[in-house]
């Protein structure tokens, strides 16, 4: 039987959807019917009157309609003072909703950073939260505790925007019955099991400290430039983006978008360091043995790469 | 008879959107436009370092977040007084010019037609032929689209490493610096979408459409050949016009746009109008077209939920101190109401085509007022206006020598704006810089301008406007008036505005 799916948004940009539709293989559209998903309500794109849509939410939540799959993209708005009305339904606040259909769920998938850990907005006073988390505390909307009918937590894929490989990869393994695993943050170790900067393609800088302090260069963006890329978990550099690419590839550093501090509080495009060694080393490793790693490293470096000769 | 009351909240509109309909005898005689929701975005730049706007802004719409990055460049460009080399204007022209193209197929076929299709018009004799290549998820032009469009943003993430959702233009130009062979790649996926296009949504080339200047002249076309009939943009006139949708959503006729992007200093492109760029801006009203001086925007917050002891404000002194929804009931939206020298205008391709004087829609306006069929023509033809552009910038970027970047000084005091055609029409970012920080940052949408509320005077905004007078067929559900709406290609997401600090 085709299992259901719902896909709200909260406090949204609408990022989630368009990189979804980046999707190939299948694509967006081929998506439900290679997964035999049956779409009840996509905000962006179902036909149904708001009395439809009414009706479709009473089954729910009455039990008559099944409810298998919840996607949220965006955050949970509780502002202002935990009233959810920044954010209203003509039924209420929508957050209320959320909270509803997600006690009626079998799976619910926090789809992007917003919903997974609140976002844009989690420090300021629209009080956005995520599903299951309020940056790094656990907790959000549903509580530390819930669970869904199916016995997983809220399972995070975060991302701004969540690459749409591990939307099309989460929906196909809970189509198939296949368990997930879930690592920190719950979030599904498939994608989020390796680093951001593996796979890039200024690596070879990286490995001997070929270091950017400007735009419009090849070097390495980690040691002045706030590139998050060895500190963070993601697919970018493993799965490509539209086919192709990345940001760190073209230059820009990665904003650690993955990350439950996602947008972080102190500047982008600079990286925050002591001895001009960066203060936050990747995970794991001791500042005494990077900083001799990396002096080596230096040292090492071929001419090639210090003159940028590269054609990465 | 009597006047009934009817909420719609519209999806397969960016965002969320409320419309209070007042109905009497199956005609809408008053609206209000509810933007519902709020994301405080504006309010979380304060006190941000000024290039987080490269990072933050694009968040605020997942479909334009290439033209928020290029406004928010833009801003930082002027108050840093950074120059963007040849080969930089060149790669932001590209890449906000793909999103523009993309978006207008996606709408105009993802979200505007599927209405078409709606139960209601089955006893249409085009009905059939609706539903085939509309239906949602499963009309045959519905999965090009996806298809194509999808293809086509890979000239973004080749140029600029992703879409959505990237920051690679920053003051001074961009930073990433393509080789030939990324050139390369992105014009032949132009060339495939210009085939597509052609062949598919126009129904001829370029230059054919290019020679149509009057209404006439796109009756002629329409009967010359089988191909322009059937094409998409062949089909929607003649559904259209059975729908009547010719005669509908009739608004202010007051026009804004910022007109196309800067130019290069070195180029063939050859520009309308105005050297400095590629079509000009400007303010249209009462059949003619004035220059757009910025300084003459402000934001009237009378029925928005906002507080402050002016009624309006320039954005540059803009601010955004939210009230509980419930506070006042001339305040319904928690949209701004944007103005022009104190008056409504309607932003979009219609906007742009009736500004830079193309005939056609200059003719239609006057003849007809701006109208769903026109708002969607405007949309569905424009692809076709800057696909030549767009190949002549890629092919000068392989050829040029010029750089990708340059440097500036900082300032750590200063102001600075910046204006950009977006997919849905103006947009605008204002800046003001203190102390190395943002102390201010306000922006202006599209769709504020489309969507607004009603102003101190008591003025509708342009949808508002364009809603009034709809007739309904349906009470339950007012189909016609989701077709007006749509027909401003609505995207509530940027609109409503974030605020606040302190």
């Amino acid at each position: 039987m085709a299992k259901t799916i719902y896909w709200i948004h909260g406090g949204s940009c609408g990022g989630d959807t368009w990189s979804l539709f980046n999707a190939d293989t299948p694509d967006f559209i081929e998506l439900f019917d290679f997964l035999g998903l049956d779409l009840l309500w996509h905000q962006s794109l179902s036909v149904r009157s708001t009395d439809e849509l009414q009706a479709l939410n009473d089954k729910i939540l009455s039990g008559e309609q099944q409810l298998d799959i919840l996607c949220l993209e965006g955050s949970v708005i509780h502002g202002p003072n935990g009233s959810g009305r920044f954010d209203m339904l003509p039924a209420g606040p929508k957050k209320d909703l959320i909270q509803a259909l997600a006690h009626k769920a079998q799976f619910v998938l926090a789809v992007g950073t917003c919903a997974s850990f609140g976002g844009i907005g989690a420090d300021s006073d629209i009080m956005a939260s995520g599903l299951q988390f309020t940056k790094w505390e656990m907790g959000g909307l549903l509580g530390q505790g819930f669970r869904t009918l199916s016995g997983y937590p809220v399972i995070n894929l975060p991302g701004c925007p969540c690459h749409c490989e591990v939307v099309v990869g989460t929906l196909s393994a809970v189509a198939a019955d296949m368990p997930l695993d879930l690592g920190h943050y719950n979030t599904p170790t498939n994608w989020y099991g390796v680093m951001v900067h593996q796979g890039c393609t200024r690596n070879e800088y990286h490995e001997y400290r070929v270091e950017e302090k400007k735009f419009g260069e090849r070097g390495c963006l980690f040691f002045y430039m706030g590139c998050h890329g060895p500190l963070v978990t993601g697919p970018c550099n493993k799965v490509l983006w539209n086919r192709r690419s990345s940001k760190t590839r073209v230059g820009v550093p990665c904003f650690g978008c993955t990350r439950p501090d996602f947008p972080q509080q102190y500047p982008f495009f600079q990286t925050r360091n002591i001895e001009g060694i960066p203060i936050e080393l990747p995970d794991g490793v001791s500042r005494a043995h990077y900083m001799a790693y990396k002096g080596m490293a230096a040292a090492a470096a071929p001419k090639r790469l210090i003159k940028r000769k590269t054609g990465i | 008879m009597e006047k009934i009351r009817k909420v719609i909240p519209l999806n397969r509109v960016e965002g969320d959107l409320e419309l209070h309909l007042e109905i009497e005898d199956n005609v809408v005689r008053d609206v209000r436009s509810v933007g519902t929701m709020y994301r405080g975005i504006e309010n979380l730049m304060s006190g941000r370092g000024p290039m987080d706007s490269l990072v933050i802004t694009p968040r605020i719409c997942g479909i334009c977040t290439t033209a928020h990055l290029n406004a928010a460049a833009k801003a930082l460009d002027m108050a840093y007084g950074a120059e963007v080399p040849d080969n930089a204007q060149r790669l932001r022209n590209v890449t906000l010019m793909v999103e523009q193209l993309q978006n207008d197929i996606r709408h105009a076929v993802l979200l505007f037609m599927p209405d078409l299709t709606h139960a209601t018009y089955a006893g249409q004799p085009l009905y059939g032929e609706a539903f085939r290549r509309y239906a949602v998820l499963k009309g045959e032009t519905t999965l090009q689209t996806v298809k194509e469009t999808k293809r086509l943003l890979e000239i973004i993430a080749i140029l600029g490493g992703q879409w959505p959702h990237s920051s690679f233009m920053v003051p001074g130009g961009v930073v990433s610096v393509p080789a030939a062979s990324d050139i390369i790649h992105c014009r032949h996926i132009l060339r495939n979408f210009r085939k597509w296009y052609e062949d598919r949504i126009l129904g001829c080339t370029l230059e054919v459409w290019g020679r149509i200047r009057s209404w006439d002249d796109v009756q002629a076309w329409l009967i010359a050949a089988p191909e322009h009939q059937n094409s998409d943009l062949g089909f929607f006139i003649r559904y259209g016009l059975d729908l009547g949708l010719a005669a509908m959503g009739q608004s202010h006729d007051t026009f804004i746009s910022c007109g196309g992007p800067d130019l290069p200093a070195r180029t063939e492109v050859v520009p309308e109008g105005d050297a400095h760029r590629f079509a000009p801006g400007g303010f249209y009203s009462a059949r003619r077209t004035m220059e757009m001086d910025p300084r003459n925007i402000s934001e009237d917050i009378a029925c928005a939920f906002f507080k402050d002891d002016v009624p309006a404000r320039h954005p540059y002194e803009g601010r955004t101190v939210p009230l509980d929804s419930e506070d006042d009931s001339q305040k319904y939206s928690w949209a701004k109401a944007p103005r022009y020298d104190g008056r409504p205008a309607e932003t979009g391709p219609l906007a742009d085509m009736v500004i830079s004087g193309k005939p056609l829609f200059v003719e239609q306006v006057e003849q007809r007022g701006a109208n769903v069929l026109l708002r969607q023509l405007a949309r569905l033809v424009r692809p076709a206006m800057i696909l030549p552009a767009v190949d002549q910038w890629l092919a000068e970027m392989a050829e040029s020598r010029s750089p990708f970047y340059q440097d500036y000084s900082k300032r750590i005091t200063s102001q600075g704006y910046g204006l950009v055609t977006a997919p849905r029409g103006f947009l605008g970012h204002w800046l003001t810089i203190e102390n190395g920080l943002i102390a201010n940052y306000q922006v202006i949408t599209p769709t504020a301008w489309n969507a607004s509320p009603r102003d101190s005077h008591g003025v509708r905004g342009p949808w508002e406007e364009a809603i009034v007078g709809t007739r309904i067929s349906n009470v339950q559900h007012p189909l016609e008036v989701e077709h007006v709406v749509r027909s401003f290609d609505p995207c509530l997401v940027c609109t409503v505005h974030a605020m606040q600090i302190s």
